[in-house]
């Protein structure tokens, strides 16, 4: 069974003038790494909160088909209700950080829905170490870096131990070293089983680690498959994606008649596939 | 305004710090209670030479002298104005009275908010059967109010690179200036307000009756100590103020 089911589904903002999402249809399986990409205003924030019922439950406005996440309807349950299931982090990491200090601050899930002093407490020591947490342990989120911030809000999400994690371009405020860490962080959860759906521009940086990319323009799906397939399709460069800088040299020297064989994502399977053939 | 410092939390470890917040809150009121009740100089100095030592056992004496410095001026000022327009029989001994009360009632109230943590205060209201939506709202001010200094300054300076005078002018046309700031820092707050509500309600938050709390405040034996001692001082003040006349040890002008 799919973890994860899109069945032709619209969406409108309530007040909006067009549709966000448009008979979108989606499935997606237990332990996958989805990167969604796509240029600006195309639907990729909604389809984010489609997953864990922030739309329709929190935004409200027009539906039409149905999104089943875990067996259930997000028609018919509370965000709250989702939150053990699908996690969600965002753009703005200060934005999600609400309480004073680290250890607060990650046990606020947990606390919210009832779970137990004890293991919460249990949770709280074990994703301080796991995200390497303990020097910011007692800080103001103000004075934390944004990377730190980041990290603070992606434990605070796992601690409510959901089965999906859903990152809406987690990065796109950090500098590039701390953009590689949380995407690193991100790419171990996924090695431990955790199905992740991350959206992100840089995709010199994910197309290594992902299953599948799923590209976005103007409220649809327009491209679904591995980053290999995905990658070298002339689609990409016509709606604008970053394609890595490593799979356009094979893309050139492919219409050059200069066929390297496999289509390299980094720039080190550039070289051995060069160095191969040559 | 850096006498409000003493009102400042201040991450320190001692004694009064692992006090339960709830066992200081009735001393600070005790305290405060008392300090109202004289309007003579040799109590309000011995609860003063009570409540220094305390403030050592908090580490934040230098603190408090610093504050008092700030606010030293201030402090003046009451005394020279209330000697000289009092109306009561001996002016000097009346206004140096209520100058020690001020004092008095600052460093009660310091001595409190000097050493509970802001979490620590929202656990305590919650456990004093505030609800949690209420501790939690004014935790959250303190948690924003920096962010959003930073985001005021940031609009400023936007303001300002586009030509806006803000410090010129008459009074009335400085506080016209505020309107390029306060209209966009509502925009963006409102803004930020609905990010941080998405992000809370991913959360759960408000969603179950029976939330619980990861740390939760415990009255310990030494805080029972303080709460008894508290109220004997209490009990006894009020009985001397009742039966025990004190104006004879007051100064004669
Ligand atoms: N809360 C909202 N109310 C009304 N319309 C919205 C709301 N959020 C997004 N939209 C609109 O829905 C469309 C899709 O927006 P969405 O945020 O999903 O795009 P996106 O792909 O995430 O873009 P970006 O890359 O800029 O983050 C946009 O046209 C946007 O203006
Ligand atoms: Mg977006």
């Amino acid at each position: 069974m799919p973890l994860i089911e899109f069945q032709d589904f619209s969406f409108k903002y309530y007040g909006a003038d067009f549709l966000a999402l448009k008979k979108v249809n989606l499935t997606i399986s237990e332990g996958e790494y989805v990167v969604i990409t796509g240029p600006s205003g195309c639907g990729k924030t909604t389809l984010c909160r489609t997953i864990n019922g922030l739309v329709p439950q929190f935004h409200r406005g027009y539906i039409a088909g149905n999104v089943l996440v875990d067996g259930k309807n997000t028609r018919d349950h509370t965000v709250a209700e989702m939150a053990t299931i699908a996690g969600l982090v965002f753009q703005q990491p200060e934005n999600q950080l609400v309480t004073l200090n680290v250890e607060k601050e990650i046990a606020f899930g947990p606390e919210n829905l009832g779970v137990d002093p004890v293991e919460v407490r249990h949770r709280v020591e074990e994703l301080i170490s796991l995200l390497d947490l303990e020097h910011l342990r007692d800080k103001h989120p103000h004075e934390m870096s944004g990377g730190e911030q980041q990290r603070v809000a992606i434990a605070s999400i796992l601690a409510l131990k959901p089965k999906i994690m859903v990152a809406d371009e987690p990065t796109s405020n950090l500098d590039p070293k701390n953009a590689e860490l949380i995407l690193d962080i991100i790419a171990g959860l996924n090695k431990r089983d955790m199905t992740v759906i991350l959206v992100e521009h840089r995709l010199d940086l994910v197309s290594k680690d992902a299953s599948r990319i799923v590209l976005m323009n103007d409220g649809r799906i327009v491209a679904d498959g591995t980053p290999r397939n995905i990658l070298v399709k002339d689609l990409c460069q016509e709606i604008g994606v970053g394609v890595p800088k490593a799979t356009l040299v094979y893309k050139s020297l492919k219409n050059r008649g200069i066929d390297l064989g496999s289509v390299p994502l980094t720039g080190e399977e550039l070289a051995t596939l060069v160095k191969e053939a040559s | 305004m850096s006498f409000l410092e003493v009102f400042q939390y201040t991450r320190q470890d001692s004694i009064i710090h692992r006090l339960d917040p709830r066992a200081k809150l009735f001393m600070a009121i005790v305290s405060a209670i008392v300090s109202l009740i004289f309007l003579e100089i040799l109590p309000l100095l011995i609860i003063l030479i009570i409540l220094i030592p305390l403030l050592v056992a908090a580490k934040s004496l230098r603190r408090w002298l610093r504050s008092m410095k700030g606010l030293s001026i201030l402090l003046v000022f009451i005394l020279v104005f209330n000697t000289l327009l009092s109306p009561a029989p001996n002016p000097l001994n009346h206004s140096i009275a209520l100058t020690l009360r001020l004092i008095a009632l600052m460093t009660s109230f310091s001595l409190f908010f000097l050493t509970v943590h802001p979490d620590e205060l929202s656990q305590a209201l919650i456990q004093m059967r505030v609800r949690f939506e209420f501790a939690f709202a004014m935790s959250m001010a303190m948690r924003y109010v920096p962010t959003l200094a930073q985001e005021a300054y940031a609009i400023m300076d936007a303001q300002k690179a586009r030509g806006v005078e803000l410090d010129k002018g008459n009074p009335l046309k400085r506080i016209r200036n505020i309107v390029p700031i306060i209209v966009p820092l509502i925009i963006v707050s409102i803004r930020r307000a609905l990010s941080i509500a998405e992000s809370m309600e991913s959360r759960g938050f408000g969603a179950s009756p029976h939330r619980t709390y990861m740390n939760r405040l415990s009255f310990k034996k030494k805080d029972w100590v303080v709460v008894f001692i508290s109220l004997l001082v209490l009990v006894l003040t009020i009985y001397i103020r009742l039966y025990i006349p004190l104006y004879v040890w007051s100064l004669p002008f």
